[in-house]
């Protein structure tokens, strides 16, 4: 094997890593922010580490059947997928993965594939609150898919292209961020990324008070560890997905961390301080305003 | 020699046999039913797809058969579905009454529709086109019961309306071109009056449109589905519907293509295409019968592939056509899991079945792998019609048009996780200890269908080849593609072979870390056995979630859902009845009236022996 296939294999374990330290490091960092906005101290940032790693060493008693088990696979399988898909930093063949074989359209299907398979190991265990958690989690997709859709076409009929890798290449310099030559599309994105996230006030999914943490509830030991994992990873590849569309990629990683990181504080910010939403009236917020954004970042292009 | 009348005759002859084998031997019906059918579809397999001409002529009428490229698509379809419905209906509908006239029905609508495409004169296309309405709505009312009747009655009326818009256009066309041959009119057509061109492309496409259940001429497929038993009903919705389809197909790319107004026939149909597929999945998300819920979902898949013939660049009939294979194929195996768990269960309301995984495993299997592939969730064959789909309508700048497709994908999860959820997963209650899985007969049609979905996902380039083959029929369309690689127009490809490698690594890797040591360390326990904060359930505690299920989004919706146009049809059916009144007064029933009419008429025409609507009469 020659060098690139190396490289290439690298990349395969390192992508994974690197998503799976950064993203379980964020969850610690806003566990921390959450804490000090309440008037707390919190846990430190290195706690949710300590919590994955306890988790994948404890025994797991019971089960209800194949799906069970098959769920948090599925929610695995997804997002390290998703991740490969999606070019982590610019012109790096370490990074790269698969990137060019697959496009945003693939990945937005891609994306669904974990939550689906969630909900069916969830299923299974026959809890209701598990249910009730997916029928509110599947609903609420349908709402934030309509800006976000909206955002990426306008996006995709102005470069004509369905590629990421395409485009960051046209977002060379920082004027040229897609943040700004489409700034309408940029916030549907973004007001679609806040229910993406599922944080407040869209954390109708997993609303711990309310049903028990929804289609977790029955998952407990390496499972749960694993859908921690799979979580954190998957924070990490949206959030690279959206670096890469509107803040024109990262060629290393720190300014790559930098852009995520603030990236990320939109959804986690907006969440501490506001309340939940009923699941139709997060669906039906989705719809107005910022469908408005998005429709108005088609109508420029087109216009 | 194989020829077409062959074929056709296999069909019709072997539905006769089959009913009189009913007569005479226990069983004989579907055993014969089962080999006719085995038999026709090794003969449409075997015939040249572009040959096996056969004319005949009657009088001055000439009927000709033969087999295209296109119409070779479609027949196979029919052949191979034809046949699984059978072997499925073999032990699903054992022990029934009445099993030699289903049979011979069912070879009926079989033999009809391949006489639909391979009928190469307007005249036999038209007595297909009625057979196939006949013998299927025979089918619908096969239960005899109140509600199949009425269901049956709904579908004649709207086939009928259907029936007669084709048959005026096929009038019209013969009063211009004196010939019933469809070449012949395609090649006349463009020469023919604007007014005769819309006149005769809105009655095709609406008569077609029928049959494919394009909204708003689809109230009748719902209840027609949800009444005809399940191994017809794959075939109904896998392949009848989709005759549908393959006359849309001929309508724009034969008839309207060379006219003026052909971009204005490809924006409305796709619009009507997109609405249905949109509005569709809404009311699918809404039911509470699973058949009911498959027939929304058919309607819906159908709009998806309206939307892509319309489109009519290379790339949106490919998807088109591919998606018209796929959808035979899952829709198929989804009525096929819900007349499992009906025959089993003796309901098909998702209110009362839950948890029968344990019980029907490997219908489950079929049903999960149904639900993937139509949500489009890769590496299954869904995803690669979706995934065309989109590409052409992002090429063709149908920017608004995406969107409501999108939306209706996106909906899509709502109703195939209730579908799945509450028949297979959910709370498992002593209702369900005594089911027992499916027999073979009924097991192996699934199998074979989940097979097909996963190998067109993995080598689409297999199934893509002959529906190449159809473009090239019906225009000169290209796109390219390798056996595991799709290009879109902008450059753009997937590859399969990539995306399912690393999703198989992915999954087989975390089986094995979930299932490492795992077997012994963990037991099964009950559905009972859950977190409920303290709470310990009793035995008899009904913790099922299935009523109601998608409130939530219901309620998001629920402006868009007052508007329903079966509610539409029956103010207009109610105000028509006291029109009807008012024609009592003309219809005195007394003869001198009549005679003063027939003169009246003659006056009329006398005075304007001119023309109708710009046609010589």
């Amino acid at each position: 094997m020659d060098s690139s296939t190396w490289i290439k294999i690298l990349g395969y374990i390192i992508t994974p890593i690197t998503a799976f330290v950064v993203g379980v490091t964020y969850g610690g960092i806003v566990r921390v922010i959450t804490a000090r906005v309440q008037n707390r101290f919190g846990p430190p940032i290195t706690q949710n580490f300590w919590d994955i790693i306890k988790l994948y060493s404890k025994k797991t008693a019971v089960h209800h059947g194949l799906m069970q088990h098959w769920g948090p696979i599925f929610a695995i399988t997804a997002s390290v997928t998703s991740l490969f898909f999606i070019p982590v930093l610019k012109d790096s063949p370490l990074w790269l993965n698969n990137s060019f074989n697959g496009d945003i359209i693939f990945l937005l299907y891609m994306m669904v594939f974990g939550s689906l398979g969630m909900a069916l190991g969830a299923g299974q265990t026959g809890n209701p609150n598990s249910a009730i958690g997916v029928a509110r989690g599947l609903a609420l997709m349908v709402g934030y898919e309509v800006p976000f859709v909206l955002a990426l076409v306008a996006i995709m009929i102005q470069f004509k292209t369905t590629s990421i890798a395409e485009l960051m290449a046209v977002q060379d310099g920082f004027s040229n961020w897609l943040i700004f030559q489409s700034p309408f599309a940029f916030i549907a994105a973004i007001l679609a990324f806040l229910g993406m996230m599922h944080y407040a006030p869209f954390d109708v999914t997993f609303a711990p008070a309310e049903i028990a943490s929804g289609p977790a509830s029955e998952f407990g030991g390496k499972y749960l560890a694993l859908m921690q994992t799979s979580g954190s990873i998957f924070t990490f590849a949206k959030l690279v997905l959206f670096t890469d569309i509107f803040l024109g990629g990262a060629g290393d990683l720190v300014t790559l961390i930098v852009k995520t990181f603030l990236l990320y504080m939109i959804p986690v910010l907006t969440g501490i301080v506001n309340p939940r939403y009923r699941t139709e009236q997060a669906i039906t917020f989705f719809w107005k305003w910022p469908t408005v954004f998005g429709i108005i970042a088609i109508l420029i292009v087109v216009l | 020699m194989i020829s077409v009348p062959v074929i056709l005759s296999v069909m019709f002859l072997g539905g006769v046999l089959a009913w009189l084998a009913n007569r005479f031997v226990p069983k004989g019906a579907s055993w014969t039913a089962a080999i006719i059918a085995a038999f026709a579809g090794y003969l449409v397999f075997a015939l040249p797809s572009c040959g096996g001409e056969y004319s005949l002529a009657l009088g001055s009428i000439t009927l000709v058969w033969k087999s295209t490229n296109y119409s070779a698509l479609f027949a196979m379809l029919v052949a191979v579905l034809g046949f699984l419905g059978i072997l499925y209906s073999m032990d699903f509908m054992a022990g029934k009454k009445n099993l030699g006239y289903y049979y011979m029905n069912f070879l009926f609508a079989l033999g009809a529709m391949l006489g639909i495409v391979y009928s190469q004169d307007l005249v036999s296309l038209f007595f297909f086109w009625e057979v196939m309405t006949w013998s299927s709505f025979m089918l619908v009312i096969y239960s005899g019961e109140e509600k199949s009747h009425k269901a049956g009655i709904k579908y004649f009326a709207y086939s009928a309306i259907g029936a007669y818009l084709i048959l005026s256009a096929i009038v019209i066309l013969y009063a211009q071109s004196n010939s019933f041959l469809l070449s012949e009119n395609i090649k006349m057509f463009s020469g023919m009056s604007l007014g005769t061109q819309i006149m005769v492309i809105s009655f095709l496409a609406l008569g077609f449109g029928v049959k494919s259940a394009m909204m708003p001429l689809h109230v009748w497929a719902p209840e027609a589905y949800k009444e005809s038993p399940s191994g017809f009903t794959a075939v109904f919705s896998g392949a009848l519907s989709k005759m549908g389809i393959f006359g849309l197909g001929l309508v724009i790319f034969k008839f309207a293509a060379n006219t003026e107004i052909f971009g204005y026939v490809r924006e409305t149909l796709a619009w009507l295409g997109g609405l249905t597929a949109m509005l569709a999945t809404f009311y699918a998300v809404i039911q509470s019968d699973a058949k009911k819920l498959l027939a929304y979902s058919s309607i819906g898949q159908l709009g998806y592939i309206i939307v892509g013939l319309a489109l009519g660049t290379p790339l949106g009939i490919m998807a088109a056509l591919f998606l018209t294979i796929m959808h035979g194929a899952f829709k198929a195996m989804l009525f096929m899991t819900a007349g499992a768990v009906y025959m089993r269960t003796g309901t098909t309301s998702l209110n009362d079945v839950s948890g029968l995984i344990t019980k029907m495993p490997l219908t489950f299997l079929t049903a999960l792998f149904g639900i993937i592939s139509v949500s489009g969730i890769p590496p299954l064959g869904g995803f690669i019609s979706k995934w065309m789909l989109y590409q052409a309508l992002l090429e063709t700048n149908h920017y608004f048009l995406i969107i409501v497709i999108f939306i209706a994908s996106t909906a899509a999860f709502l109703y195939l996780y209730r579908f799945i959820f509450s028949f297979f997963l959910g709370q498992k209650e002593k209702e369900v200890e005594h089911v027992k899985e499916v027999p073979w007969s009924m097991l192996v049609p699934m199998m074979f269908l989940t097979l097909f979905v996963l190998f067109a996902g993995l080598f689409p380039g297999v199934i893509l080849d002959p529906i190449g083959k159809a473009m090239g029929y019906l225009g000169n369309f290209k796109a390219s593609w390798e056996p595991q690689v799709v290009f879109s127009a902008w450059g753009e490809k997937i590859n399969m072979q990539v995306i399912a490698g690393t999703i198989g690594t992915i999954f087989i890797l975390g089986a094995l870390f979930i299932g490492y040591k795992n077997k012994k360390a963990t037991r099964v326990v009950s559905t009972k056995d859950i977190h409920t904060a303290g709470e310990i359930p009793t035995e008899n505690e009904n913790l099922t979630y299935a009523v109601n299920f998608n409130q939530p989004f219901e309620r998001a919706i629920a402006p868009i859902l007052k508007w329903s146009v079966d509610k539409l049809f029956n103010l207009l059916g109610e105000n028509l009845e006291s029109t009807f009144e008012y024609l009592r007064y003309v219809y005195t029933g007394n003869g001198q009236t009549y005679a003063m009419y027939v003169i009246l008429m003659v006056v009329i025409l006398i005075l304007f022996s001119g023309s109708i609507f710009g046609i010589h009469l």
